[in-house]
C-alpha cells in the first residue's frame, strides 16, 4: 500500500471530529485517505489506516460506512473497509480488511505472544505425566501419541522438537485479526489470533488463544464464553457461556450451554454441553449432552455419555492419577459410574454403577450391566443392537467439516481388523473358558468383570458370526473392485498352515491402522527422518488413505490362515463358501438388529400415549409406523443388496470356473 | 422326548436366567411383558434352551419366540428334527 502522513488540514479536520492523537506523525494512511469516516478517536503509538470506501452490514440489517468510531487505538494496522465502532482499546493488532469490531472492552497483545499454540494440557492423567502440547493443527493422531507414547523417549521429543518449530513461527509481538472476521459486544479479548470469517459475539474473556477459521468451516465463539489458552480450530463453535481453561477445540466440534472443562481436547464432530471435562481427551464424535455429566481423565472416542454419567479417578491414596479408556463406540446409560483405572472394548453399551477396575477392552460389541453390585459382561450382545447401528450409519453423515482441510483421520467402520481382530481373540478366549468352566458355576471372573457361564459359547459364536460378516463383506468388495483376480491374489502368496498370527490394528483415535505401520512412523520420528510436523501429517494421511487396501490384505490372510490349506484348496468354490456364509449371515445379522428397532414400536413403547385418546392412534401420528421408520427401512433394503452383491459375486466366480473348466 | 418334559425343562431354564419361581411361569407367558425379560436375559434363555437341550437354534429365529409356549414348541421341532436325521 502506497501510504503518506496526515496533512495539515487533515489533522484539522480530524481534531474538529474529536480525534486525538499523541503523535499525529506516526500515522501513516493511503493516498485516497477519507478524513469523514473517523469520529471521535484516539490513536497512541505507530498506526496504519487503510481505505474506507464500502458499506458494512450490521446487525437487524443496519448498513454503516466502513470506518473508525469511538474508539482508542494504539499500535495497529489496519486493512481496507474495516468497522470499529466503540471499541475501548485495541493495541498491538495488525486488522485484515472487511473487519467489523464494535463494543469491544479490550482487544490486545502483549509482549511476545504464540497465541494459545505451545500450551501443555494435562490430558488423561490429571496428575500430570501425559501432556499434549496444543497448537493450531493439531490432530487427534497426533495427539494420541503425544498421550499414550510416553514410553517411546526419543519419539516424543522429535514430535515436540517439530511442534516447537511450528509454535515459535506463530510466535508475535503484533496479533492478527484477519479478513471478513467479526468481533463484536466482547469484554475482555487479549493474545488472541482471530481468524478470517470468524465470529466472536458476546465473549466475557479470551485470552492467549487462537480462533482458526475459514471462509469453508467458519468459527464462532458466542455468548458469555471464557477461555483462556485455547485452541478453537475451524468450524468450531463455542457459546452460551462455556468455559475452557487449557483447552483445544478441534473442527466441527460445539461446546456450549454453560459446559466448563480444563485439560482437555475435543476432536471432530465432538459435542460438549452442558456438564464437565477435566482432562480428556475427546476423540473423535465424543458427545456430552447432559447436565451432571461429568468426564475425567478418559480417552473417548465415538463416545456418548449419558446423563449423569460420571467416573473417579481419585483413591485416595497418591491423588487423581487414574485414567480410563473407553474404547470407540462406547455408549454409557444414564447414572452410569466408572472406577478409574478400567478399560471398556470398542463399542460397548454400559448400564450401572461399577466399583471394581476392569479390563473389557478383549470384547468389543458387549453389555456390560451390574446386578447386584458386581459388574457383568455379557460378550457380543452390542453387535444386535440397533443403537449401534444406527451410530455407524450416521457418524459419516453428520461429519460437519467441509472441504480438504480435515485435520483428524477418520475410519468408520465398525467391523474392522481393528475390531474384527479383537473378536477372533474374544471368540478363542470364550470357548477356553466355557471348556474349563463347570456346569455349576454361574459367572467365570475376567480381568475384574464377571461374565455369565451360559453366555460363554453362544457369544462366542455371535463374534464367529461377526466374522464371517468382516471376511464375506471384503471378498464381495474385492471381487466387485477385481473380479476373479481375488483368485491370483489368494494364490500367489505363500501357503499358509493356519497357525499364523493376524496382524494387530490400532485405533489411533480415529484413525485404523496396522501397528506394524504406525511403528514405521513412530521409528522415523524417532530417527530424525521425519523433522517437519506437514511430513509427518503427510504420512498419516498415506497410512489412512491405504485403509481399504491394508484392510483387503488382512483379510486376505485371515482367509488362508482360517482354510489352512495348501494353497491348491483355495478355490473360487471355497470362496464362493464364504460368501454364501456371508449373505446368509449378514442377512440374519441384519434382521436381528431389526428386531431389536420394532421394540421400539412394541407395546411397552407405548406407554403413556393415548392418554387422552387411543394409544394406537397416539402413537401412530407422534411415533409414524415400524414401516414408515427409515432406520428399518434402510436395513431392509441393506439386506436387498447383500443379496443382490452376493449373487453377482458367486456369479463372477462361476463365470471362472466355466472359463477354467472350458 | 415328551412335550411335557420338553415344557418342564424350558420352564426350569426360564426360571434359573430369570431367577424366578418356576411353578409361577404360566405357558401362556410372554418373556416380555409377563416375565420381564430384557434383551440380555432374551440372549441368556437362548444359550440356556441350547445347553440344557443340547441343541443349536437359530438367533434369528429364536428371538422371534414371543411366549413359553412358542419356546416350547421351537425347542420340540429341533429335537423333532434331529430325531429324525437320525
Amino acid at each position: 500500500m502506497d501510504l503518506r502522513n496526515l496533512s495539515g488540514y487533515e489533522i484539522n479536520m480530524l481534531y474538529s471530529q474529536g480525534c486525538t492523537a499523541d503523535d499525529w506523525g506516526a500515522i501513516l494512511v493511503p493516498r485516497d485517505f477519507d478524513t469523514e469516516r473517523l469520529r471521535n478517536v484516539h490513536f497512541s503509538g505507530d498506526n496504519i489506516l487503510g481505505s474506507f470506501r464500502k458499506k458494512v452490514l450490521l446487525s437487524g440489517g443496519l448498513e454503516m460506512p466502513s470506518g473508525i468510531y469511538h474508539s482508542h487505538i494504539h499500535n495497529c494496522s489496519f486493512g481496507n473497509d474495516v468497522y470499529l465502532n466503540g471499541v475501548g482499546l485495541i493495541a498491538n493488532y495488525d486488522v485484515e480488511h472487511d473487519v467489523i469490531i464494535e463494543n469491544v472492552l479490550t482487544l490486545a497483545t502483549e509482549g511476545m505472544s504464540s497465541f494459545g499454540n505451545g500450551i501443555d494440557i494435562e490430558i488423561l492423567n490429571e496428575a500430570g505425566g501425559r501432556k499434549v502440547k496444543i497448537y493450531d493443527r493439531l490432530s487427534s493422531q497426533i495427539a494420541y501419541f503425544l498421550a499414550f507414547y510416553r514410553h517411546k523417549t526419543p519419539f516424543i521429543s522429535g514430535l515436540e522438537k517439530m511442534i516447537d518449530d511450528r509454535v515459535k513461527a506463530r510466535t508475535f509481538e503484533t496479533g492478527r485479526i484477519k479478513k471478513f472476521s467479526r468481533v463484536t459486544n466482547c469484554g475482555k479479548i487479549k493474545n488472541v489470533f482471530i481468524g478470517e470469517f470468524s465470529e466472536i459475539d458476546g465473549a466475557l474473556k479470551l485470552v492467549n488463544g487462537s480462533v482458526l477459521s475459514s471462509e469453508e468451516n467458519p468459527a464462532l465463539i458466542g455468548a458469555g464464553v471464557e477461555a483462556v489458552d485455547f485452541i478453537a480450530q475451524a468450524g468450531s463453535r463455542i457459546e452460551n457461556s462455556a468455559i475452557l481453561n487449557r483447552c483445544f477445540v478441534g473442527q466441527g466440534v460445539h461446546v456450549g450451554r454453560q459446559y466448563s472443562a480444563q485439560d482437555s481436547a475435543f476432536f471432530a464432530n465432538s459435542e460438549a454441553f452442558h456438564g464437565e471435562g477435566c482432562s480428556v481427551f475427546a476423540g473423535p464424535y465424543t458427545v456430552t449432552h447432559h447436565k451432571s455429566t461429568l468426564l475425567i481423565a478418559g480417552f473417548f472416542s465415538f463416545f456418548n455419555a449419558g446423563s449423569a454419567t460420571n467416573q473417579s479417578n481419585h483413591m485416595y491414596r497418591l491423588g487423581p492419577v487414574h485414567q480410563g479408556v473407553l474404547e470407540r463406540g462406547v455408549k454409557t446409560g444414564s447414572f452410569s459410574y466408572l472406577i478409574w483405572p478400567s478399560r471398556i472394548g470398542a463399542f460397548t453399551a454400559l448400564l450401572g454403577k461399577h466399583f471394581n477396575n476392569f479390563d473389557s477392552s478383549d470384547f468389543p460389541f458387549s453389555y456390560i450391566s451390574e446386578e447386584d453390585g458386581k459388574s457383568i459382561l455379557t460378550p457380543a450382545m452390542n453387535l444386535f443392537s440397533a443403537g449401534t447401528k444406527r451410530d455407524t450409519m450416521k457418524w459419516p453423515l453428520r461429519d460437519r467439516r467441509k472441504g480438504n482441510g480435515k485435520l483428524d483421520l477418520i475410519n468408520f467402520d465398525a467391523f474392522s481388523p481393528y475390531t474384527v481382530g479383537r473378536m477372533l481373540n474374544a471368540a478363542a478366549i470364550l470357548q477356553d473358558m466355557y471348556r474349563k468352566t463347570p456346569k455349576e458355576e454361574k459367572t467365570v471372573p475376567y480381568k475384574g468383570i464377571e461374565i455369565n457361564r451360559l453366555m460363554l459359547r453362544t457369544s462366542a459364536r455371535y463374534y464367529e458370526m461377526g466374522v464371517k460378516v468382516f471376511m464375506g463383506q471384503c471378498l464381495v468388495e474385492q471381487i466387485e473392485k477385481t473380479g476373479a483376480k481375488v483368485l491370483d491374489e489368494l494364490n500367489t502368496a505363500e501357503a499358509f498352515t493356519g497357525s499364523e498370527v493376524m496382524e494387530v490394528w490400532n485405533d489411533i483415535a480415529g484413525l485404523l491402522a496396522p501397528v506394524s505401520e504406525v511403528n514405521r512412523l513412530v521409528d522415523a520420528v524417532s530417527f530424525g527422518e521425519i523433522n517437519r510436523i506437514e511430513i509427518l501429517e503427510d504420512k498419516l494421511k498415506l497410512i489412512w488413505q491405504s485403509y481399504q487396501e491394508n484392510k483387503w490384505q488382512w483379510c486376505l490372510r485371515l482367509i488362508k490362515k482360517r482354510c489352512a490349506l495348501s494353497r491348491e484348496n483355495l478355490t473360487p468354490g471355497y470362496l464362493a463358501g464364504l460368501i454364501r456364509d456371508w449373505r446368509t449371515e449378514a442377512v440374519k445379522l441384519n434382521n436381528m438388529i431389526l428386531k431389536d428397532a420394532m421394540r421400539e414400536f412394541d407395546e411397552i413403547s407405548k406407554i403413556g400415549y393415548g392418554i387422552d385418546g387411543s394409544m394406537d392412534e397416539d402413537f401412530l401420528a407422534v411415533r409414524g409406523s415400524c414401516e414408515e421408520n427409515s432406520f428399518i427401512g434402510q436395513l431392509k433394503e441393506e439386506n436387498a443388496q447383500i443379496e443382490e452383491r452376493a449373487l453377482k459375486a458367486l456369479s463372477i466366480l462361476e463365470s471362472h470356473i466355466e472359463s477354467v473348466h472350458a | 422326548m415328551e412335550r411335557n418334559e420338553v415344557e418342564l425343562r424350558v420352564k426350569k431354564v426360564i426360571a434359573e436366567v430369570l431367577e424366578m419361581d418356576q411353578s409361577k411361569i404360566q405357558p401362556e407367558a410372554n418373556f416380555i411383558f409377563d416375565l420381564g425379560a430384557d434383551s440380555m436375559q432374551s440372549l441368556m434363555l437362548v444359550a440356556g434352551l441350547e445347553e440344557e437341550f443340547n441343541i443349536r437354534m437359530d438367533e434369528d429365529k429364536a428371538l422371534e419366540i414371543q411366549s413359553v409356549l412358542g419356546a416350547v414348541d421351537y425347542v420340540g421341532s429341533i429335537l423333532a428334527e434331529k430325531e429324525h436325521a437320525k
